[in-house]
């Protein structure tokens, strides 16, 4: 099952910390949402207003289209997969699976066997009888996620599930998890930190900074168009144009992602300096400085075979100039 | 070296044992008193024992003080560790510290408070007004086990339960008693132990039904005798295997 999603002017306030600002964000059903951010940014506390785990201070959150102002956790067509797993402990792997079933009054027989279907669309089904602590973390994080899909939510809400993982059993989940996803087509909202990881699942990414929604769009978009300072920042390096480089287009600053500096393109950034390079299999990575008085810094990532002599002097160029503004 | 350290584990082993091993060698004692030479063994305290109806008595009464009010203390306690554990009130700390502070006052002290509490409201001396005693002397013991036992995996797997449907009780029923189970046993197991061991409050908040110790104690009064050995025995018998219990259920390492 699947539902989209409204959050219309939300607001939460701890005290005097305004955690989240007039938050407005609509998700479409079946979409695979990313809420990204820095810690702090209110993505986690969005996250559980969502889950009806915390009512906002102000605002209203619609899912397929009903109020859920007053809607307790267990009676919203959301289930959330914590960043601990919260796996019980002293119930096998069935159990923990079957229990959201349990407690809409399925009988044994009809929630062992869907449990164990949900077990095995996560590759589990041989370890129905373990009990959680004989489980590697991407088991049990795999458990988790069969738990709360297990109820057939319309949305599933996921607190940084992979942030307990290593790097290259985080990336391996990335990809089972959109797949999975694909699979029950359930609306996934999904709070991380790693940018890198809402790129390879996301359909649309929201970034937070500081209780306010800097962007929201395709990951192409986010990254290649991004709307403000914060959003090119925190999506990767980029390069701030000097002001009198820039074409006329508004903005308080303009950049470059340093793939689209080199030693062609449509803006002529003038002669640069080559202070340092780093080798990064794909591409070098420079460090250029440019030779008049500002002494602009660029970093460029430059194909194999482009490398100028450490120390030489060359004219750089910048393609895909983005206006930034300061905030949305 | 390791001789030396073997010869004190042996002292300190005698130490702490010789006491408990000679009261119950000498229940096996013949004679008419609990003193050396040892002339046993024989049965026939225990025989005189098992038939004192007032000893029997008295043991059932211990009994079942110590596990009505072991059940209160371990179900109040429980309560009060879930609430402060869970919901931040104002003035938690000094709560939790209130619950906690009967801990550090004798037993003597509780027993003669309770006593005259007791006079003023009028409730006479009884086995009911000796269980209240051990409320007030288990409660912040099973408190404060409890409340060390509740942590913040167990707070996540309760808000997980809350979220796939389940109700409040169900959630202390599924989830956090039987994570809390190794706890929940301990606490009730050394009340227990507590409750059946404890004499002053029973002494002075009894009349007619009495528990073991208040008897024993009576029988001592009348002089020595290989029967008080033969029922102080049994009093450790029962200790023992609650120690046994504890150890096969509750620190039995998980297997993993």
């Amino acid at each position: 099952m699947t539902a989209d999603v409204a959050l219309q002017s939300i607001s939460q306030s701890f005290g005097t910390f305004q955690a989240l600002d007039n938050i407005d964000l609509s998700f479409g059903a079946g979409e695979f949402v990313v809420l990204l951010g820095p810690s702090g940014c209110g993505k986690s506390t969005l996250l559980f207003i969502l889950g009806g785990f915390l009512s906002p201070t102000s605002g209203t959150v619609k899912i397929g289209g009903r109020d859920m102002d007053g809607v307790a956790p267990k009676n919203r067509p959301t289930t959330t997969m914590f960043q601990d797993y919260a796996l019980f402990p002293h119930m096998s792997l069935r159990d923990n699976v079957g229990f959201g079933l349990r407690m809409k009054g399925m009988g044994r027989a009809a929630r062992n066997a869907k449990a164990e279907d949900m077990l095995d669309l996560v590759g589990l089904r041989d370890k129905a009888g373990r009990k959680p602590h004989e489980l590697s973390g991407g088991q049990r994080q795999r458990v988790a996620l069969a738990r709360a899909l297990a109820v057939d939510p319309d949305v599933l809400l996921l607190d940084e599930p992979l942030g307990a993982l290593d790097l290259k059993l985080r990336r391996q989940m990335q990809d089972e998890l959109k797949a999975i996803q694909r699979k029950v087509g359930t609306t996934f909202v999904h709070v991380t930190h790693d940018q890198e990881e809402a790129m390879a699942i996301a359909d649309r990414i929201v970034v937070m900074n500081q209780g306010r929604v800097e962007d929201f769009g395709a990951p192409e978009e986010i990254y290649l168009r991004p709307k403000t300072l914060f959003t090119a920042n925190f999506m990767g390096d980029i390069n701030l144009l000097p002001g009198d480089l820039h074409p006329a287009k508004p903005g308080i600053a303009h950049g470059v992602r340093p793939e689209n500096v080199g030693l062609k393109g449509d803006v002529a950034l003038g002669p640069a300096t080559l202070d340092s390079t780093a080798f990064f299999g794909t591409y070098h990575r420079c460090h250029f400085r440019s030779t008049d008085a500002a002494a602009t810094p660029y970093v460029a990532h430059l194909p194999l075979g482009d490398l100028p002599a450490p120390g030489a002097t060359v004219p750089l160029f910048a393609s895909h100039v983005v206006a930034l503004q300061a905030a949305p | 070296m390791r001789a030396l350290s073997y010869a004190y584990l042996v002292a300190i082993f005698a130490f702490i044992f010789l006491p408990v091993v000679v009261l119950v060698l000498f229940s096996f004692q013949a004679g008419r008193l609990p003193v050396p030479p040892f002339d046993g063994p024989s049965l026939k305290w225990y025989a005189e024992v098992l038939a004192d109806r007032g000893l029997m008595e008295a043991l059932r009464n211990s009994l079942f003080v110590a596990l009505i009010s072991s059940t209160i203390a371990l179900t109040l306690g429980f309560l009060a560790a879930q609430g402060l554990a869970r919901v931040h009130l104002p003035g938690s700390v000094i709560m939790r510290g209130l619950l906690i502070a009967p801990m550090t006052v004798s037993y003597l002290i509780i027993a003669l408070g309770l006593l005259s509490m007791f006079n003023v409201i009028g409730v006479r001396p009884s086995l009911w007004a000796t269980g209240v005693g051990h409320v007030v002397i288990n409660l912040p013991l099973c408190f404060a086990i409890l409340f060390a036992a509740m942590g913040d995996h167990q707070k996540n797997a309760e808000r997980a339960a809350r979220d796939l449907g389940a109700s409040e009780l169900q959630v202390v029923a599924l989830v956090t008693a039987p994570m809390l189970k190794p706890a929940l046993l301990a606490a009730f197991f050394l009340s227990v132990t507590f409750s059946w061991d404890e004499f002053i409050i029973a002494f002075l908040l009894t009349r007619f039904d009495v528990t073991l110790p208040v008897e024993i104690w009576s029988m001592l009064r009348s002089g020595l005798s290989p029967a008080t050995n033969a029922i102080g025995s049994l009093v450790f018998l029962v200790s023992i295997a609650i120690l046994i219990i504890l150890e096969l259920t509750v620190f039995r390492k998980p297997k993993s």
